[in-house]
């Protein structure tokens, strides 16, 4: 219960300075729906086009947008040696991590509800099943978020870390997109029995790096 | 017969008991062949000049940073293997205040003695004694460096550690703030708990403290 209490102390804090700092709303919303609008031009003004490769968009926007929100996370760990505070604390370092990704996916979700309605009015995306849709985007965003904690913290001590952090992660989330986008495609097309088995892949995704973070994230933080 | 372990080995007079600890940061030693002994409520002045290693040794300590070699114990608790157990008895304060621009300075102070699981009120009380009552619903993002240390001593006085390290606790801070920082390590040490500081400033008055100089990582003699 100590490690759920101190979750939420992290998740609470990251998600206050998210909310005030307005970037979540102020930089990866515009940043998402510009993706969004610059793919819809380059892929012409078929609607048929469009709104068959509206999956593979939508989650391109949020993959870039959870990398976006992960480095965030860690920016405000960095600016006044705040993260060497939280490592001096005598709580179990699972709890930032598991902290950090709760915000972050807290995050993600509030810009998938705008990105998603923003995708269905412009691509015409069909919302055949809605329950596995908001099941993949649940445990996709959990997927990100949770990998993107995990590595924050590594990236951290480079020096270049703004290219490296998406190095370490993009390749790594790899299966969160392709599963994630095949979920989507099924359930828009109303074929939930189909979609259930990208779901499991999801499902299993988020409990390995989950179970993976827990066990490693003090390590990463230590000297 | 198989020995059980003393338990009142833990809780031993000395408070700091380093041994031949050294650290190097690539192949630059910052701390070479360092034996130190403090006993528990003494108050210990490290002195030397910048790249002395004092710094270097205080975070150590702290457990921030392992030795490279060497070892010892801080509160009767080994320096490598009970990390937690010193981290729940020591705070380090530095002139890096590690605070988060986007909240209050209560709410700075609170996310710690949440952490911590200590009592929300001792968050108010230690703002009143840094004088920050009226402004503690204030966000430290427009705070003064002075006023921003001031809520990094609330932090420190909320906890009441058994060891207070401060590395340069009074580097760019008013004469004010300054008194405010020695009245407080006076008040530490009066009140038994163990003090190790780096300063190029003056003792706090009233604070009888042992004087250890530093130079090239070494330890010279004390005055």
């Amino acid at each position: 219960m100590t490690l759920v209490r101190h979750t939420a102390v992290i998740a609470r804090k990251d998600l206050a300075i998210e909310i005030r700092g307005r970037h979540a709303l102020g930089t990866l919303l515009p940043f998402a729906a510009t993706l969004l609008v610059a793919f819809g031009f380059a892929f012409g003004p078929g609607r048929e086009i469009l709104a068959r490769v509206a999956p593979g968009l939508l989650w391109m926007a949020v993959l870039f947008s959870a990398v976006i929100a992960s480095r965030r996370a860690y920016q405000s760990e960095t600016e006044d040696g705040a993260l060497e505070g939280l490592l001096l604390a005598p709580i179990d370092k699972a709890a930032i991590f598991l902290g950090k990704a709760t915000a972050v996916t807290a995050e993600l979700l509030a810009l998938v509800i705008a990105v998603l309605g923003l995708v269905i009015v412009l691509f015409e995306m069909p919302v055949g099943s809605p329950v596995p849709l908001v099941a993949a985007f649940v445990l996709g965003s959990v997927g990100l978020a949770v990998v993107g904690s995990l590595f924050g913290v590594v990236a951290e001590s480079a020096r270049t870390r703004e290219a490296i952090f998406p190095m370490l992660v993009l390749p790594l989330v790899t299966p969160v997109l392709i599963a994630g986008v095949r979920a989507t495609d099924l359930a828009a097309a109303g074929r939930t029995d189909d979609a259930l088995a990208w779901l499991g892949l999801l499902a299993a995704f988020d409990i390995v790096f989950v179970s993976v973070g827990i066990l490693v994230f003090g390590s990463l933080m230590e000297d | 017969m198989r020995t059980l372990p003393d338990p009142s080995v833990r809780v031993r007079d000395t408070a700091v008991d380093l041994r031949s600890v050294t650290r190097l940061f690539g192949t630059v030693p910052a701390v070479v062949r360092v034996d130190l002994s403090i006993d528990r409520g003494e108050a210990v002045v490290l002195r030397g000049p910048n790249g002395a290693g004092k710094s270097t040794l205080l975070r150590i300590v702290a457990t921030a940073i392992s030795p490279t070699f060497g070892g010892g114990s801080v509160l009767g608790f080994d320096l490598i293997a009970d990390r937690e157990q010193i981290r729940a008895r020591c705070e380090l304060l530095t002139h890096r205040t590690r605070l988060y621009e986007e909240l209050t300075a209560l709410e700075n102070v609170r996310v710690f003695t949440d952490l911590l699981e200590l009592e929300p009120e001792r968050a108010d009380r230690a703002l009143e004694r840094v004088g920050l009552s009226a402004e503690a619903g204030e966000r430290v993002r427009g705070f003064s460096s002075g006023m921003r240390q001031r809520v990094a001593i609330a932090r420190t006085i909320a906890r009441d550690p058994d060891l207070l390290l401060l590395d340069e606790p009074a580097t760019a801070l008013d004469q004010a703030a300054r008194e405010l920082v020695g009245s407080v390590i006076v008040d530490a040490s009066a009140r038994g708990r163990t003090v190790l500081i780096a300063t190029h400033h003056d003792v706090p008055d009233g604070l009888h403290a042992r004087v250890v100089s530093m130079r090239d990582g070494r330890i010279g003699a004390a005055a």
